[in-house]
């Protein structure tokens, strides 16, 4: 036992020899943290989506429309000058602009709007969403009195222009009014797997970020559990313990453990950041989250323990871990929705661990998923950790 | 001159026989940039955002021509792409679908749904709105708000057409057109010739800056994420091209270089040109590469060639900046990996920066990855050399004023002396 703590002490004093680890361990998950959540998603005061619009009509449509996209939930409308609007796109500042043109107004027969998106871009997606729907609505109402007039012409004629454009604007005030009182024919839940609780949890990107981050800059320094090896075997350290009386079990049990615990610290300062600073709702069940970070440090150090023994220097394990770390963490789901993916590729990436680390996280974050709801993530990934512990250790080498 | 060259070369040399450097050079922003195109479905369905066959359970126990015309929109040709709908009975076991994240959503239309819109049935008619439920996922955000502006879009054109058959026929009684009496038979024919050629919504047409109908943007995102990452792993590069100048220094090999009747100027100018040429030669391989496989458009080849080399110009300067301010060659790896990731983060290679305050986006401009994804930018929205002066320039001025700082420091420090 005392041998196993001396081990795991002096792994930590290595660790931490430099006080720049402090940048991988806490500091740059923080920052990617915050600006992931920043920029994949709301923020607390306001969660709509920046809009801005050009608006060289400044006509009776114009306004209409941009009364109705103010009252959209997904975007926040601000006017702004073309010139503005196009240096700031330039510049990427700016995601999209909706530029409504000198001829939208109604006289106009065949009226458009101009609308600039960055490419790839989802908040430029949903705005054009919104636009679509304001459009629609203010088009319905035009439309509506169109045809009302069309409908009465029908059956007489109209005796003047003047008669003709009272029946229009009459109708175009009832149907404002027809459709702005509609009653809402549409509920919205949000699945939860807690039946019980009242509260309806949203979507809250910086969930995702949270948990996403964490996974990430955990998988990365256990991974790197390889360079361990790799620089101990090198340097000759580890042919010298070797001599020692000391089983090569200890040897190995003592310095995962070490790795391990650090992850389990590390996971436990960014949980806290999260709940405490973001107010992610880490505390929903503590049993289901303590059990999900268990499992996925020792799935992660299983798969560094395996590395180990496949890479040749320090060097090429740092390169490994950093790249294998990312892309396992971006294919995962930690930094994106796995529902952006392809089917195929959703079905694929179940072989990697951080999908279900991911998942798992998930149904505690979103889906107020308790112990039970976690246990099958939890044990994919022990299964994943008793794989690669077998394989690393019967590969080896102390020498 | 040929001195700069000779020692540029070498280090050139050096830097691709180090396969552990490679991986980081060139495999891990390739995979990554693979990754990131898998995320934002530019290899697979094509469509903006990557989301296609969205699984959605629809149970519609309405009876009614409007529950039935709900399914049929989910059904149609023009959605076969982006949703996957399957019809279900049973509601409760449609949300353990999603609950399981089988499903990204499941829909109700009530019983009564049609006769609460268009009352047909006296005895059954309720005062109550009945409305349609959408039980959603909470992991799949995306594909759920997909499925809801499906549901508003088909909810408003219900809306419009209850409400125009109340204005039309109620404007012609009231203005004496038709009489009470013939209401009931002008609204019917009303609606038959509404249902026939459907309420007329969204007639106003939304159209890209150059007046062509937007369906989806003609950018392929990946001409932008496989730079990102490219100069995201640049920095890993220069990082370790100054990383050299110090393990040179701790191997005697520049002591050695420092008695030939080499200037330290010269010396440190052929370190940066290694650096430089390492850099060039590695953006070029992955731009290549993915051009390639996944046959990008870059736009304006002479705008190409002259960013990538601004780029690496302004990179080389941080590389020898982190040489100049580290003690040992593990310093600069552990800050130069830090100083990567923080650049791609801050550059853009990652994420949109746009939702950030002006302050971070400013700030970020201090790393070459924020001009260089700036300019990448205008390529890919067509932009010419012309249209890159302002990051051409940055870049420039960067790695300029970084040489002259990092010159500085290392020849107080003695770094290159015998």
């Amino acid at each position: 036992m005392n041998k196993i703590l001396a081990i795991i002490y002096k792994e930590i004093k290595v660790r931490f020899a430099s006080p720049s680890e402090w940048l991988f361990f806490f500091i740059l998950p923080v920052i990617f943290t915050l600006i992931l959540s920043a920029s994949t998603g709301p923020s607390n005061s306001d969660n709509r989506i920046l809009l801005p619009v050009v608006d060289q009509a400044n006509s009776t449509l114009s306004a209409q429309l941009l009364t109705e996209l103010e009252r959209s939930e997904s975007v926040k409308v601000q006017i702004v000058t073309l010139e503005r609007a196009q240096s700031k796109f330039d510049s990427r500042r700016y995601n999209a602009v909706l530029i409504l043109p000198e001829n939208f107004t109604t006289e106009t027969t065949d009226k458009s709007v101009q609308f600039m998106q960055q490419p790839g871009s989802t908040d430029a997606l949903i705005a054009k969403q919104a636009v679509q729907s304001a459009l629609q609505k203010v088009s319905s109402i035009s439309d509506i009195a169109e045809k009302s007039v069309a409908e009465a012409e029908k059956v007489k004629p109209f005796a003047s222009e003047a008669e003709r454009q009272a029946y229009y604007d009459l109708a175009l005030r009832q149907a404002e009014t027809g459709l702005n009182e509609a009653p809402s024919r549409l509920s919205t839940v949000t699945g939860s797997l807690d039946t019980s609780s009242e509260d309806e949890i949203l979507y809250d990107p910086r969930a995702n970020s949270s948990a996403g981050q964490m996974l990430t800059w955990v998988f990365i320094p256990l991974l790197g559990l390889s360079g361990t090896f790799a620089y101990e075997r090198h340097a000759g350290t580890l042919r010298r313990l070797m001599t020692t009386p000391t089983e090569r079990s200890t040897f190995l049990f003592g310095t995962i453990l070490a790795q391990v615990l650090t992850a389990l610290l590390q996971m436990a300062l960014l949980v806290g950041f999260g709940a405490l600073v973001m107010k992610v709702n880490w505390g929903q069940s503590p049993a289901a989250l303590i059990v999900m970070l268990v499992a996925s440090a020792l799935a992660a150090s299983a798969m560094g323990t395996m590395l180990g023994t496949f890479v040749k220097t320090e060097g090429q394990a740092n390169g490994l871990s950093i790249m294998l770390g990312m892309t396992m963490a971006l294919l995962g789901g930690c930094w994106y929705p796995l529902e952006l993916f392809p089917a195929a590729v959703q079905t694929a990436v179940k072989v990697l661990p951080t999908t279900w680390a991911m998942n798992g996280l998930i149904e505690i974050l979103l889906r107020n998923g308790g112990l039970v709801d976690v246990l099958p993530f939890a044990g994919v990934l022990l299964g994943f950790a008793v794989l690669f512990f077998t394989i690393g250790i019967a590969r080896f080498k102390y020498e | 001159m040929k001195k700069i060259f000779l020692i540029g070369f070498k280090d050139l040399k050096i830097m691709f026989r180090d396969r552990a450097a490679l991986i980081l050079m060139l495999l891990a922003p390739f995979v990554l940039t693979i990754g990131l195109g898998l995320a934002t479905g530019q290899m697979s369905s094509g469509t903006d955002s990557g989301i296609s066959d969205i699984p959605v359970i629809i149970v519609n126990q309405d009876g009614g021509q409007l529950g039935d015309a709900l399914v049929a929109t989910f059904q149609s040709n023009d959605l076969a792409n982006l949703v996957n709908p399957t019809i279900s009975s049973d509601f409760e076991a449609a949300k353990k679908e999603v609950d399981n994240d089988h499903a990204a959503a499941a829909i109700l239309v009530p019983a009564g749904f049609t006769n609460s819109i268009i009352p047909q049935d006296i005895e059954t008619i309720s005062s109550d709105t009945i409305q349609i439920v959408l039980y959603t996922n909470p992991s799949r955000p995306t594909s759920a708000g997909v499925i809801r502006s499906i549901l508003e879009s088909f909810l408003n054109q219900v809306e419009t057409g209850k409400v125009s058959g109340t204005i039309v026929i109620g404007q012609m009684v009231t203005s004496g057109l038709i009489s009470i009496d013939q209401a009931q038979a002008a609204g019917e024919a009303y609606g038959q010739s509404l249902a026939d050629s459907g309420m007329a919504t969204g007639s106003i047409k939304i159209t890209s800056v150059d007046g062509e109908e937007t369906s989806s943007t003609n950018v392929n995102t990946l001409a932008l994420l496989a730079p990102g990452m490219a100069l995201m792993f640049l920095m890993y590069t220069v990082s370790n091209g100054g990383r050299s100048l110090l393990v040179e220094r701790n191997q005697g090999t520049l002591a050695r270089l420092a008695v030939t009747p080499s200037r330290v100027g010269e010396v440190l100018a052929g370190k940066m040109f290694g650096i430089f040429l390492t850099g060039v030669a590695q953006m070029i391989i992955l731009i290549g590469a993915t051009s390639l496989l996944y046959h990008l458009q870059w736009g304006d080849p002479l705008g190409l060639a002259v960013l990538i080399l601004a780029a690496v110009f302004g990179a080389t300067g941080w590389g020898l900046l982190l040489c100049a301010i580290a003690k040992t060659p593990g310093q600069v790896s552990t800050i130069g990996s830090a100083v990567m990731l923080i650049f791609g983060i801050l550059g853009g290679s990652f994420f949109s920066l746009s939702a950030l305050p002006d302050w971070v986006q400013w700030i970020s401009h201090v790393s070459p990855n924020a001009w260089g994804m700036d300019g990448f930018t205008t390529l890919a929205l067509g932009g010419h050399l012309s249209n890159l002066a302002g990051p051409i320039l940055g870049l420039l001025v960067m790695g300029a004023l970084l040489f002259v700082i990092s010159s500085v420091v290392i020849n107080r420090r003695g770094i290159i002396r015998a």
